[in-house]
């Protein structure tokens, strides 16, 4: 069995060229390798990913020059095409259905925003401690989580957010990757829940938002646009990232937690739920054409499974079936998530992104290992309403991607052979 | 025209190099530098201290478990800090001396009392002090790991705090009644 290695130089080589979009664009022009055909509408148990690939070192090394002003934007993303490509085609090759432009120009994926939007300012946590009311809590979590304080960045609102220009919050990352994939696409967004909640801290936004409530309107407003440009571009699939949820139900319960989460201020859980489920349907109001996913996973920032959050999607269940959207991509390969069967009492009500790859191990999942647990899920779901992926993305924090591309490529290459195996049996 | 410092982690290597370098070659330099390092700490009301070390000042307390105000961190706990900030001074200096950009730098310290009761006045036996104390460095620097681990292992070998704190320490304490 052969695997893909793909780097700036097999990129640059011609394995893989960028589209010169000044002559009016053109489609990923590969050069060896075998040129699949779009994903049909009709095909079963499509593979995708959560969105994110590892980074490699020379591109944290520009994103880093690019946040200390080293370097312009333009500059960075030429160098960042590279690693968009090199995703792509290894997505491509492991034979992904839906794919994702590996949010490597993102430093992680909600704080992003800070350089799409105004009014929004990128703040490590070791600078919002002198705001945070909680320090001594926050040390425990910061020590259960065995992460430092500067590795912990979130975007406040520090005055009226606006966007910045045309280019949206993800509308440039679209274009680029439509621009180099024939196959069906997918923009993972910070969800609107996640996105206020982090981004609402007293003593810093109150003077532009006096309340979170205030603040949720524009962000609402925001997104909605966003979904719109997205839609008209013909993006197939927006996801929204709300891991933050897990911080609602779990939150309590455990060290551990979601910093994006635990920073912000927070009610009792049933009124959060009904917030985050009153903000998810407001942004997507009226709006068809488009999949739209929700993804909830329980902490990817460490390969330590001890230090992630646990607990079955069992007390998330009840609001998530209220929100209008049409797939709930979850994370199901590690025991910490709990057993497959919580879904029976909601079979069918949503697609499932059914996670079952481990993006946080070495080893790659047998494809019939994948078959069996789909297999069980398959007694109470129908076929048609399951999508395979990854738990979660190979490198949501720049800094500390999970995986390496080669693993990350073989998993999903698992996932493919396993999806293979289950369409021939339906 | 004067050539312009170069500043590295907000120092400047070429003038660290000087002093470092007057240590070990001006007798008058090492004898400054070598003490006597004075700390004056009066008692306030409570639990509550006040530290002076020349012309500064740090405020101590309990915490509100101890029917103390919790105005300010305790003795032991500004003890791990002091080992912690004398860690990021040695960390700082040994990387601004290899030409290494450092952009975080953090220390976690934590202990454990061996036997808290021996304060609390119910035994007489055991330490009433971290027996082991834990310090965690995390960093984002432009270096490779060797190079870095090198570093810190320069910065608590280094550390006066630190080697205080890890070697049997000879306190010499004196006691004066003043007044009636």
């Amino acid at each position: 069995m052969e695997f893909a290695t793909h780097t700036p130089e097999t990129v640059q080589s011609g394995l893989l060229r960028k589209t010169d979009r000044s002559n009016g664009g053109g489609k990923l022009e590969l050069v060896c390798g075998i040129f699949q055909a779009p994903m049909s509408k009709t095909k079963l148990f499509p593979v995708t990913v959560v969105g994110s690939w590892p980074r490699p070192a020379w591109l944290v090394q520009a994103l880093r020059k690019r946040q200390n002003g080293e370097i312009t934007q333009a500059e960075f993303n030429q160098i960042a095409d590279d690693a968009v490509l090199a995703s792509i085609k290894y997505q491509e090759d492991a034979g992904v259905d839906i794919v994702t432009d590996g949010e490597v120009r993102r430093d992680n994926f909600y704080s992003f925003v800070t350089e799409k939007l105004s009014g929004i300012k990128l703040m490590k946590l070791s600078e919002l401690m002198d705001y945070v009311k909680d320090r001594a809590g926050f040390e425990e979590i910061l020590r259960a989580s065995d992460v430092p304080s500067f590795a912990i960045k979130s975007p406040i609102a520090i005055d009226k957010v606006t966007e910045r220009g045309d280019a949206g919050i993800s509308l440039d990352e679209f274009d680029f990757l439509k621009s180099h994939t024939t196959r069906q696409t997918k923009i993972p967004l910070p969800g609107p829940y996640l996105l206020t909640r982090s981004a609402w801290f007293e003593g810093l936004s109150d003077k532009a938002y006096p309340t979170r409530e205030d603040l949720a309107k524009d962000v609402v407003q925001i997104l909605r646009k966003e979904v719109l440009a997205l839609k008209k571009r013909g993006c197939d699939f927006i996801q929204f990232d709300e891991p933050s949820l897990t911080q609602v139900v779990y939150g309590d319960e455990a060290e551990q937690t979601f910093m994006c989460a635990a920073l912000g201020t927070h009610r009792d859980p049933s009124e959060e739920l009904d917030f985050a489920v009153r903000l998810m349907n407001e942004t997507v109001a009226g709006i068809d054409g488009v999949r739209f996913g929700v993804h909830i996973c329980r902490g990817n920032w460490s390969r330590k499974e001890d230090v992630l959050l646990k607990g079955n999607y069992g007390p998330l269940l009840p609001s998530l079936m209220r929100m209008n959207i049409h797939q709930l991509v979850l994370e199901m390969a590690t025991p910490r998530a709990g057993e497959i069967e919580v879904f029976k009492e909601f079979k069918n009500q949503k697609e499932l992104g059914l996670g079952v790859a481990n993006p946080r191990t070495d080893n790659i999942e047998d494809p019939q290992a994948i078959v069996q647990r789909v297999r069980r899920l398959l007694e109470f779901y129908d076929a048609d309403k399951i999508f395979l992926n990854p738990d979660c993305g190979f490198g949501t924090f720049a800094e500390r991607c999970v995986n390496t591309p080669e693993i990350a490529y073989k998993k999903l290459w698992s996932i493919s052979r396993a999806a293979e195996i289950l369409r021939k049996e339906s | 025209m004067a050539k312009a410092e170069v500043e590295l982690n907000g120092l400047r290597p070429a003038k660290i190099r000087e002093i470092l370098d007057s240590m070990r070659d001006n007798p008058d330099v090492l004898t400054a530098v070598t003490g006597p390092w004075k700390s004056r700490v009066v008692w306030q009301k409570g639990f509550k201290a006040k530290a002076y070390m020349r012309q500064h000042a740090v405020q101590m307390d309990e915490p509100e478990g101890l029917d103390a105000q919790d105005t300010a961190a305790s003795a032991h706990e500004q003890l791990l800090s002091a080992m912690g900030s004398c860690l990021s001074v040695g960390f700082v200096l040994n990387a601004t001396m290899r030409g290494v950009q450092i952009h975080d730098l953090e220390i976690a310290l934590e202990g454990n009392f061996d036997n808290i009761l021996k304060w609390a006045g119910h035994s007489k036996d055991g330490n009433p002090g971290y027996p082991t104390v834990k310090a965690k460095c995390y960093v984002r620097a432009d270096a490779d790991d060797k190079t870095l681990q090198a570093i810190w292992k320069a910065a608590v070998d280094g550390s006066p705090v630190v080697q205080t704190v890890a070697r049997p320490t000879n306190i010499v304490t004196e006691f004066e009644r003043v007044g009636a």
